[in-house]
């Protein structure tokens, strides 16, 4: 005779099926990235004001940029919660960013030299 | 896979019942415009698209019916010089933004992806409808820019004339082209996601069909590269509103950094229309030669090379702009690199059609002018990405010649094959075999007429976008606007037998070419999530030697001259028993 107990025993449903809302960031978080982007934003400008172009002023707000750019990528583009692909994917944006400027510089860096 | 080998060698796997036509199919399923306006379904989003391009085909095709009669002229027949600026002007906004980027990858990226891979949608449905919405709205700043007078920049929109003094519609038209991009965008997300994650079981990276792969790179590039454009238009319209020094040196900005921004996406962007050209020309060369495609990695693999090298050698359209010599030289050098994926794609088209058991349906007509076209615009390339020739024959209608060579002898080609190969399927109907096969002849031909003479006249120094000519290109000229002529006809006449089959076309079955792919197992027109359940795959894409589609089911009857004995008068079905039974022993 078949046994009448039921036989699956499987979690209660759940929306987030792969797991993915826990690694999300609580809204706190979220806020305090949103502060730092705006406060490095903040130093970028007290340098242009106070200090102007230098030669070490331009790398360093450049670098200060480019910290923004990986808060903002990293916690509300979700690459925190990123696979390899899309992570991957995020990265070859570099690598055609980089296509574009070096490729222009071939070009601006060597106007002065004439042939001949 | 239900190949059986046996002692006596492979036998042909069964083919599978026709399938029943649908209740439901995805055109019956609702019948008002909200049905339409409002729907999800990519099937009915890339009929959309269909409509909306053509109605832009025709729109740029009047234009450049409106140059070539004024040039019947040497001091211009019909229009003066600031219309026929504005015309030329029209007819490269319209056919560029309008109608080669969406043609293929919006009507038929969207109708058949899903199809192709298995599944029952794009990844995001109502992303997709909202790239609809995006587009028209970007064509109807586009419609109003040409409706209050045009823009007479030429589609470049060079500064500092476009920011400082033309006296045309420009920002009208550059918000247009910057909205369409967002919808050109959103397209390849949907695309590049949708082969990523929804690829039906089985349907590994080597099976899926070239145009598929096709379609993935040229999403790369549209996802990469259209942002670069979106921002340049951009600063393009603050410097012409507000004055700001961006490109124009009379405020303190630099033209060629224009230059360098513009074809950093529009070079890229040649690739985004002649790619999923390649990809349909890949579908069909190999169904129409009942033959696998040859060397399926180098060709698919060739179209990921030809996204990435793409962008690479864009300054080629800049070498008498002004930029450094040595920059020139390394571009000129870069240039000729992407002959190299593309000339693997043509000797593998070669090899494939090599003992193929050829018919000359339209969809192969106007894939094998693809071929030609491409081979001699690919070809002339070549002296434009030389730099020293380039010198000569920069701006001229060489230049002219070459890209219409490439973009309408390959693109436009390539989306007619497509159309008429995927008919059937959109619309469960069969058009006119014989008066497509003559629509084919006469559009090759016309365009022979059209463009060869521009060859000519651009080798002798006529440039390009000049209304008025010496009188010795008066001969050239006319013959040109006699191929366009011809060309106009040639075009007309699908929009004639395709709209007429929609009434009186025999019904098509469902998979009227014998092909291979997944989407010729769904009833034409497919029902509204296009498979009753998810295929399994088994096979590769093109198992034409031994006569299995993708679920390695046999394949009906191709079509053919052959009447009772089937197709060339070859006994028995397609499959190892069939016609291909001497490839099979040959490929193995």
């Amino acid at each position: 005779m078949a046994d009448p107990t039921p036989t699956t025993t499987s979690a209660a449903p759940t929306d987030d099926p792969h797991g993915i809302r826990k690694d999300l960031d609580s809204p706190g978080q979220l806020v305090v990235v949103f502060l730092a982007v705006v406060g490095l934003a903040l130093v970028n400008i007290f340098l242009s004001k106070s200090i102007g172009p230098t030669r070490y002023t331009l790398p360093l707000q450049l670098a200060i940029g480019s910290v923004q750019a990986g808060l903002v990528a990293y916690h509300f583009m979700h690459l925190k919660q990123g696979d390899r692909v899309v992570i991957l994917t995020a990265l070859s944006s570099l690598f055609w960013m980089g296509i574009l400027f070096v490729l222009f510089l071939s070009d601006y860096m060597t106007r002065q030299y004439v042939i001949g | 896979m239900s190949i059986a080998v046996t002692h006596g060698g492979l036998t042909a796997a069964p083919v599978p019942p026709e399938p029943e036509p649908a209740k439901v199919d995805y055109l019956n399923n609702g019948h008002s415009i909200w049905s339409w306006l409002f729907t999800v379904d990519h099937k009915r989003i890339g009929i959309l698209y269909l409509i909306s391009i053509s109605v832009f085909f025709v729109a740029g095709g009047t234009a450049a019916g409106i140059v070539r009669l004024n040039l019947l002229s040497s001091s211009g027949f019909i229009v003066d010089e600031d219309a026929y600026n504005r015309a030329f002007t029209a007819h490269g906004v319209m056919m560029l933004f309008f109608f080669l980027i969406p043609a293929v990858p919006a009507v038929f990226g969207n109708f058949f992806i899903p199809m192709m891979i298995g599944t029952k949608d794009l990844a995001f449905p109502k992303l997709n409808i909202a790239s609809w919405y995006v587009f028209m709205i970007g064509a109807a700043f586009a419609i109003w820019s040409v409706l209050a007078g045009g823009i007479d920049t030429g589609w470049t929109l060079y500064p500092p004339y476009s920011t400082r003094a033309s006296q045309s519609y420009v920002i009208p038209g550059v918000v247009g082209a910057f909205i369409s991009g967002f919808s050109s965008i959103m397209t390849g997300l949907n695309i590049m996601v949708t082969v990523h994650k929804m690829r039906a079981p089985g349907m590994t990276w080597s099976r899926l069909p070239l145009f598929v792969w096709s379609l993935y790179a040229t999403s790369l590039i549209q996802l990469l590269a259209t942002p670069v454009v979106a921002i340049t238009l951009v600063l393009i319209a603050v410097e012409r509103a507000w004055g700001v020094g961006i490109f124009d040196p009379a405020l303190g900005g630099d033209p060629v950094l224009f230059q360098h921004m513009f074809w950093f996406y529009s070079h890229p962007a040649v690739y985004i229309m002649i790619l999923p050209g390649m990809g349909v020309i890949s579908e069909v060369l190999t169904c129409f030669s009942r033959k696998n495609v040859f060397g399926y990695h180098a060709v698919a693999w060739s179209s990921v090379g030809i996204a990435v090298v793409g962008f690479l050698l864009w300054a080629h359209h800049m070498f008498v702009a002004g930029i450094s010599f040595y920059a020139a030289l390394l571009f000129s050098l870069l240039s000729m690199l992407v002959a190299v994926p593309s000339a693997i794609k043509v000797f593998n088209w070669t090899a494939t059609l090599y003992r193929g058991s050829i018919t000359f349906q339209a969809p192969m007509l106007f894939s094998l002018g693809f071929v030609v076209l491409f081979i001699i615009g690919g070809l002339t390339g070549l002296y434009l990405a030389t730099l020293g020739t380039d010198i000569h024959l920069h701006d001229t209608y060489f230049v002219v010649a070459h890209f219409h060579f490439v973009m309408v002898g390959g693109m436009v080609m390539g989306y007619f094959a497509g159309l008429h190969y995927w008919w059937p399927k959109m619309t469960g109907r069969m058009y006119s075999d014989w008066w497509s096969r003559v629509a084919a002849s006469i559009i090759i031909v016309g365009f022979f007429f059209t463009f060869i003479p521009q060859f000519i006249m651009g080798y002798h120094g006529m440039p390009r976008r000049y209304p008025n000519y010496p009188d010795e290109f008066q001969f050239l000229n006319v013959m040109s606007t006699a191929g366009a002529s011809i060309l106009g006809i040639g075009y007309l006449m699908p929009a004639v037998y395709l709209t007429l089959s929609l009434f009186f076309g025999q019904k098509s079955p469902a998979n009227p070419w014998s092909a291979t792919g997944l989407e010729w197992a769904s009833p034409s027109p497919p029902t509204v999530h296009n498979f009753d359940s998810t295929p399994v795959v088994v096979c590769g894409p093109y198992e034409y030697a031994i006569g299995v589609d993708q679920m390695g089911r046999g394949l009906p009857e191709p079509p053919g001259p052959g009447g009772a004995e089937g197709p060339h008068g070859k006994v028995g079905p397609t499959g190892p028993a069939g016609p291909m039974q001497k490839e099979t022993h040959v490929v193995g």
